[in-house]
């Protein structure tokens, strides 16, 4: 079955004052936004987003929908259509914008490449600041158990927390969400992990994690449960943590 | 390469629009708006204060002024801002030193009701007394 | 967005961005005690509420209480002028311009807090009427 969705899309081209434009297309009803994206690209071939995996394992797509930042590939247009007029398609905020629903992400990727994750399986630190036991995690017959098992290294590098995060708007040399989510991550392993007194300073400094002003609204957005401000509370406890140990004398480790 | 950014004015103040946005972003804002009387607060005090250093005639006039019901009105809201931005920041707090980051948004939602017991009943006091 | 990693990563970090927060922190539970003190003994605990002349210089001169109101005044004022200079780093400036605010307002707080506590010396010797 085929449903008619009214899209209101953001439009801007330099030279242009940016605008809002709505289109009507006609998709199945089970599709998602970035279809409905897709099928009003096939009507105005100048529309500029991006999008890839279709399954919410590349981050190319993410857009706000009805103001909130989402994954499109992922939200249903019926989801999206419940109970208005129309659905509103508009780019991430807190980026610099190229064109139509395109951002600048160069300078997000670069903040992401200081922490230089690496993907291990040791056992993942929750928010507490403790690893999970083993117990926590897997149930009797070695399957994944209901508590959310945080995985930082979940993060697709999307920048939907950098758009939901407050900080982000105005302060551009603020490290973010992701990047400190990565650094903590990147920190975590318990025999040594690389660099990690330089990632952990990258943390300390002044564009890292005192900055952030606990909102939580990068975890509430985040689509794959990354929990940045988890991350960030986490990385501020260790920190103060080895404050109080070198106040106290303790070798730095 | 071209690229259009919000103005610097519109993105200073976009932590101030909360629609669509979480519980952890009307703490947010509401502890920085609540943050922001207070330090106005804080200095007119401090002003109004000087009476008291000009003796007991002085200051009885502005005690007077301070008893009337528009005052005391002011006086609870004042108290209102005073708890809400006390009891939020005791939960920032606690969340940037790790505990309770899961339980941040009921515990929003709890410490606000307190404040507004809190302050109803401080207010009440205020009143009646 | 900028490429920030030029002038972090490179820097030796001195942990100056924490020191803001924590004091915030540290500030903030103090002043739930001392605020919380400070209304309810100028608001709750005479007759009538607020304090006359008497009853203010009276509770001053106390030896527990002048120390605690002086202490409110500077923890209040710290607590104040970090959260201004918090708000005040949002707005994504230059390091220079950061560092001029922490000391512009390390200035008005060291004012505020002496004003203040001329204020309250003030008081205390006030001569009592003839």
């Amino acid at each position: 079955m085929a449903i008619e969705v009214p899209a209101k899309v953001f439009r801007y081209r330099p030279g242009a004052a940016p605008r809002h434009e709505t289109y009507r297309v006609t998709v199945p009803d089970d599709a998602t936004v970035i279809d409905a994206i897709e099928a009003v690209w096939r009507q105005v071939n100048t529309l500029m987003f991006r999008h890839a995996c279709h399954h919410a394992s590349c981050g190319a797509c993410a857009v706000r929908v009805n103001g909130y930042e989402k994954l499109p590939c992922i939200v249903p247009v019926k989801e999206a259509l419940a109970g208005r007029a129309e659905i509103v398609v508009e780019p991430l905020r807190n980026f610099p914008l190229i064109g139509d629903l395109v951002v600048d992400v160069a300078g997000f990727f670069q903040k992401q490449a200081a922490s230089g994750m690496v993907i291990t399986r040791e056992a993942e630190a929750t928010l507490d600041g403790r690893p999970y036991q083993r117990s926590e995690t897997f149930d009797d017959e070695g399957k994944l158990g209901e508590r959310p098992y945080t995985r930082f290294e979940n993060c697709i590098e999307c920048g939907i927390c950098l758009s939901a995060c407050p900080t982000m708007a105005a302060a551009d040399k603020f490290f973010g969400p992701a990047g400190l989510a990565a650094i903590y991550r990147a920190t975590r392993p318990a025999d040594g992990a690389q660099n990690k007194s330089l990632l952990l300073a990258l943390a300390d400094g002044e564009q890292g994690v005192w900055r952030c002003h606990s909102a939580f609204e990068c975890t509430e957005a985040c689509p794959q449960s990354v929990d940045p401000a988890g991350a960030i509370m986490a990385l501020r406890r260790e920190l103060i943590a080895r404050k109080l140990k070198r106040l106290f004398g303790a070798r730095e480790r | 390469m071209a690229v259009l950014r919000d103005s610097k004015l519109k993105r200073i103040l976009q932590w101030g629009d909360v629609r669509r946005r979480k519980p952890g972003m009307w703490a947010y804002a509401l502890n920085r708006v609540t943050g922001l009387g207070l330090v106005v607060y804080l200095y007119l005090h401090l002003v109004v204060l000087s009476w008291l250093a000009q003796g007991p005639e002085a200051w009885e006039a502005f005690v007077a002024l301070a008893k009337t019901p528009p005052f005391l009105a002011l006086d609870v809201v004042l108290l209102a801002g005073l708890l809400i931005h006390g009891l939020n920041g005791l939960r920032v707090t606690l969340n940037g030193f790790g505990i309770g980051v899961r339980a941040q948004k009921p515990l929003f939602i709890a410490l606000m009701v307190i404040a507004a017991v809190a302050s109803i009943v401080g207010g009440a006091a205020i009143f009646f007394q | 967005m900028e490429n920030t990693l030029s002038n972090t990563a490179a820097r030796p970090q001195t942990g100056a961005g924490s020191f803001g927060w924590l004091w915030q922190a540290i500030t903030g539970v103090g002043l739930v005690i001392l605020a919380g003190l400070h209304v309810t003994a100028h608001h709750y605990v005479v007759e009538g509420g607020l304090r006359d002349f008497q009853q203010v210089q009276a509770y001053l001169r106390h030896p527990v209480i002048l120390p605690l109101e002086v202490l409110f005044l500077i923890t209040v004022t710290a607590h104040a002028l970090l959260g201004v200079r918090a708000i005040l780093f949002d707005l994504g400036l230059s390091d220079n311009a950061e560092k001029r605010i922490t000391q512009a307002l390390t200035v008005i707080g060291a004012l505020t807090v002496g004003y203040g506590l001329w204020l309250t010396w003030t008081i205390v010797t006030y001569p009592a009427a003839p």
